[in-house]
């Protein structure tokens, strides 16, 4: 009886010491800059259930900040926030010039972490190759967009077409949705090709939205890393690691109470999941950046 | 050392011609790894009569046929034929269940856990280990007076009859091949030795195993008990030489923990399912070759397993309980601990306790 | 003998044992195509299983040509999206992912094509027999036998690399699944 009574105490003591772990309430706010995509409205709903969940897992405090494309490397440079979640150009850009270190890199769609550009246009269109293009009226993705501009910009250039030459007119649609805006153009006749990201194509398949054998695929990039989590060089490796363990081995069931409801966080995200990838997998989006002359390597 | 007398050798001999030819049958067509396999060939046959929907694996297998009839034609000719049984039936039958449980999430019996290993494969290390530990287990539970009580003999001989007949009939419908009886044609269940020759391996096999009382946890068994004296230590050693050379021979011997045909990387669930089979094996007294052995002597308790065993074919592949390359899947988990909580409860119940003064 | 026909309840039982047994058999014998319906589709249930695996090929090659036609032409992407477009119908077709697996290797996305190799394999092991209607044996094969040298050694120098042990386990699957045995 005796044993019992202290085994029972023993049970008691450590179901009581459990609560006594270091909790994210206490200790320094670690803030983590989200380029936004379309709006700080959509950032803040896709990635606040992720920032809960780094918090939880982590143990430290994380504060989301949605960041603009075009502010990112000055708010960045100001130290504004220690983490960072851009595309992959930005990444580049934040890694040539303030050594940002690499994170991970988010998974979505069917090249995983991975994406790529294409050229598309409309089936009944006849344009079928790359060279094809000449003359043609040609819509873009915003200029920092990897697999919406600068893939497909490189694929032009290496199959010997000047866009700034060769194409009668392009132009890069305004405010929020631009891939989906420019997928569009093409379909209702509004230019002749469209700069489309392959995971945009894909989406709006998946829903329904457009069908596949509504468009030619002229020409498609090779591929190369997707959105990428990264951080500042002063950040504790310790936390680092951490942070990383926590992303990388997230998985599509994984839950965390926001708002009073249990959200599935990857769900949230858009986000399939996220890899480790290595700094030298970003050498192929390196490359078509220093042919594009476009940043970090853009030369004047 | 033991004496070399006549059983020494038939022990010896019974082990050799086991691991000899179970490569050999994997070679002229049976799954790599599994010229014989009891767990795997009662899933197949429980496939086979339509206890599961798993078309990959249903084919009656000649083997298991020639295992119990060999038996019986060994038994009949050395008088050694007695029906007997009566002892806690449920209790065997359930037991068949949960060996082919244990069996299912390993991926195969103890005779193909030492197949896999004379083949390189040396994931099978952790499911070594938990049969070790499983039939030190059953020792202890015996010595600590857990007794399934002995069978009776069945003057009237009728009991003992039923299993041997059973097969019998399954015999008539592989030959037969009747519309009602599926065969795989495709995955495992398709992959077969030429039917005549599986069949004669089989009673080849169930004869000598009759005569030798050679089996797998026998083997460890009996050398916790005896060490180098008991004759079951050598039949096993001959089992081992014959198959690694055998494998050898044939280009079969691919040693490493990757890419082994038939494995996964679950140890610590290989091991569970090794234990749960070890430990049952000891407590009703042979492991489920044994069983198969003992049914065609006459032995209606060991029929009682082997019924058991078939229905567990039938339910590890119907309600996906089975281990396989990507794993143990997690009702698979379930059913091994239930069937350790199985043994631990009945281990309680059918002990023979001492009344305290 | 004699014990067994010792008086009148013993001849009873013998002479009952006796007319079942040659009854059951003459009925065998003399059924042919007899039976009811039901009874008859019980006792065809190989055929049954037979004519419906044959039907499912039939059903997925038709299904799927036009991505294997664009795989052909080399149209790639254009194939993966009409792959899409199937899913949305039928999701978690085995076929689907070892066609998606094939064009995402010839896309260079190893990681991907390797993954939906393995969902394949793992919803249906015909993938990975070295023969039958579905038989992808080779061309998983290829890609075990490429890939798995260069990821053990990535694996190998980056530790740490939780995804690059992810790769090299989904490769393993696959060759333990290239190899054979019972499932």
């Amino acid at each position: 009886m005796r044993n019992i009574i202290f085994c029972l105490f023993g049970l008691l003591c450590s179901v009581l010491l459990s609560g006594c772990q270091q909790t994210a309430d206490q200790g320094p706010v670690y803030k983590i800059g989200y380029m936004n995509c379309n709006s700080e409205q959509e950032t803040r709903l896709r990635f606040a259930p992720l920032t809960r969940y780094l918090s939880e897992k982590v143990g430290v405090r994380f504060e989301m900040v949605p960041v603009d494309t075009q502010d990112f490397e000055d708010r960045f440079k100001k130290e504004e926030f220690a983490f960072t979640h851009t595309n992959s150009l930005l990444y580049l850009i934040l890694r040539q010039d303030h050594d940002l270190q690499l994170v991970a890199t988010e998974k979505r769609g069917q090249f995983g972490a991975r994406t790529a550009g294409t050229i598309i246009s409309r089936k009944d269109s006849g344009i079928r190759t790359l060279a094809d293009l000449k003359g043609k009226r040609m819509i873009f993705g915003p200029q920092l967009a990897p697999s919406g501009y600068l893939a497909q910009y490189d694929l032009m250039l290496k199959a010997g077409i000047d866009p700034e030459m060769d194409l009668s007119y392009y132009a890069i649609p305004h405010g929020s949705f631009k891939h989906e805006k420019l997928i569009y153009a093409v379909y209702f006749g509004a230019y002749d090709v469209a700069a489309a990201p392959a995971l945009d194509l894909e989406v709006m398949t998946r829903e329904g939205k457009i069908s596949a054998d509504d468009f030619q695929i002229v020409a498609q990039s090779p591929i190369f890393p997707y959105c990428t989590f990264g951080a500042a060089k002063g950040v504790d490796p310790d936390l680092m690691k951490r942070f990383r363990e926590a992303l990388v081995l997230l998985t599509p069931e994984d839950t965390v109470d926001y708002n009073g409801e249990q959200v599935k966080v990857l769900k949230s995200a858009w986000v399939d999941g996220f890899e480790q990838l290595l700094d030298s997998d970003y050498d192929i989006l390196r490359g078509m950046a220093k042919r594009a002359n476009m940043p970090p390597y853009q030369e004047f | 050392m033991p004496v070399f007398d006549r059983h020494f050798w038939i022990v010896v001999v019974a082990g050799g011609l086991l691991g000899l030819i179970g490569v050999g049958l994997a070679v002229l067509g049976n799954p790599q790894n599994s010229g014989i396999c009891i767990s795997c060939f009662l899933e197949n046959s429980a496939g086979a009569l339509g206890l599961h929907g798993n078309q990959r694996m249903q084919y009656l297998r000649p083997e298991l046929i020639g295992f119990v009839l060999g038996a019986v034609f060994s038994a009949a000719a050395g008088r050694e034929f007695h029906s007997r049984g009566g002892s806690a039936p449920l209790l065997r039958f359930l037991s068949g269940v949960f060996l082919m449980i244990g069996c299912g999430v390993f991926i195969g019996c103890p005779i193909k856990l030492f197949l896999r290993l004379t083949a390189g494969d040396l994931t099978v290390l952790s499911g070594l280990a938990g049969l070790i530990v499983g039939v030190w287990f059953g020792l202890k539970g015996l010595a600590g007076g857990i007794h399934l009580g002995g069978g009776r003999q069945d003057p009237r001989g009728a009991s003992g009859l039923w299993v041997p007949l059973f097969f019998l009939l399954l015999l008539f419908l592989l030959l037969l091949q009747p519309g009602f009886i599926l065969f795989s044609t495709r995955g495992s269940g398709a992959q077969h030795a030429p039917l005549l020759l599986s069949l004669a391996a089989g009673l080849l096999l169930g004869g000598l195993a009759q005569r030798s009382r050679f089996c797998i946890t026998g083997s460890v068994r009996d050398t916790f008990l005896m060490g180098r004296r008991t004759p079951l230590i050598w039949g096993l050693a001959a089992f081992i030489l014959a198959a690694v050379g055998t494998n050898l021979a044939a280009g079969r011997f691919h040693p490493g923990f990757y890419g082994q045909p038939g494995a996964h990387l679950d140890y610590a669930w290989s091991f569970l399912g090794m234990l749960l089979v070890g430990w049952l094996s000891v407590l009703i007294g042979g492991c489920p070759f044994r069983q198969l052995i003992k049914a065609g002597e006459g032995d209606a308790d060991a029929g009682l397993v082997v019924i058991g065993m078939l229905l567990g074919g039938g339910l590890v592949q119907a309600w996906g309980l089975a281990g396989t390359a990507a794993g143990v899947p997690l009702y698979g988990k379930v059913a091994v601990l239930v069937g350790l909580a199985f043994v631990a409860a009945n281990s309680l119940l059918w002990r023979e306790r001492v009344a305290e003064a | 003998m004699n014990r067994l026909l010792q008086d009148r309840f013993d001849r009873w039982h013998v002479l009952v044992l006796l007319l079942t047994t040659l009854g059951a058999a003459a009925l065998l014998l003399t059924a042919g195509g007899g039976g009811d319906a039901a009874a008859r589709s019980e006792l065809n249930r190989q055929l049954e299983q037979d004519v419906a695996y044959r039907a499912r090929i039939d059903f997925l090659q038709d299904l799927y040509r036009p991505v294997l036609d664009l795989e052909k032409s080399g149209a790639r992407q254009q194939a993966l999206l009409k792959l899409e477009e199937i899913g949305r119908r039928y999701p978690g077709e085995g076929y689907g992912f070892i066609i998606k697996g094939r064009i995402l290797l010839q896309l260079d996305a190893v990681e991907e094509a390797v993954a939906n190799y393995v969902e394949g394999v793992r919803l249906n092991g015909d993938f990975a027999d070295r023969q039958g209607a579905f038989s992808a044996w080779n061309e998983i094969d290829q890609l075990v036998s490429k890939q798995l040298p260069s990821f053990s050694e990535r694996a190998r120098t980056h530790p740490d690399n939780a995804s690059l042990k992810r790769v090299l386990n989904n490769l393993h699957y696959l060759q333990s699944r290239l190899a054979g045995g019972c499932e």
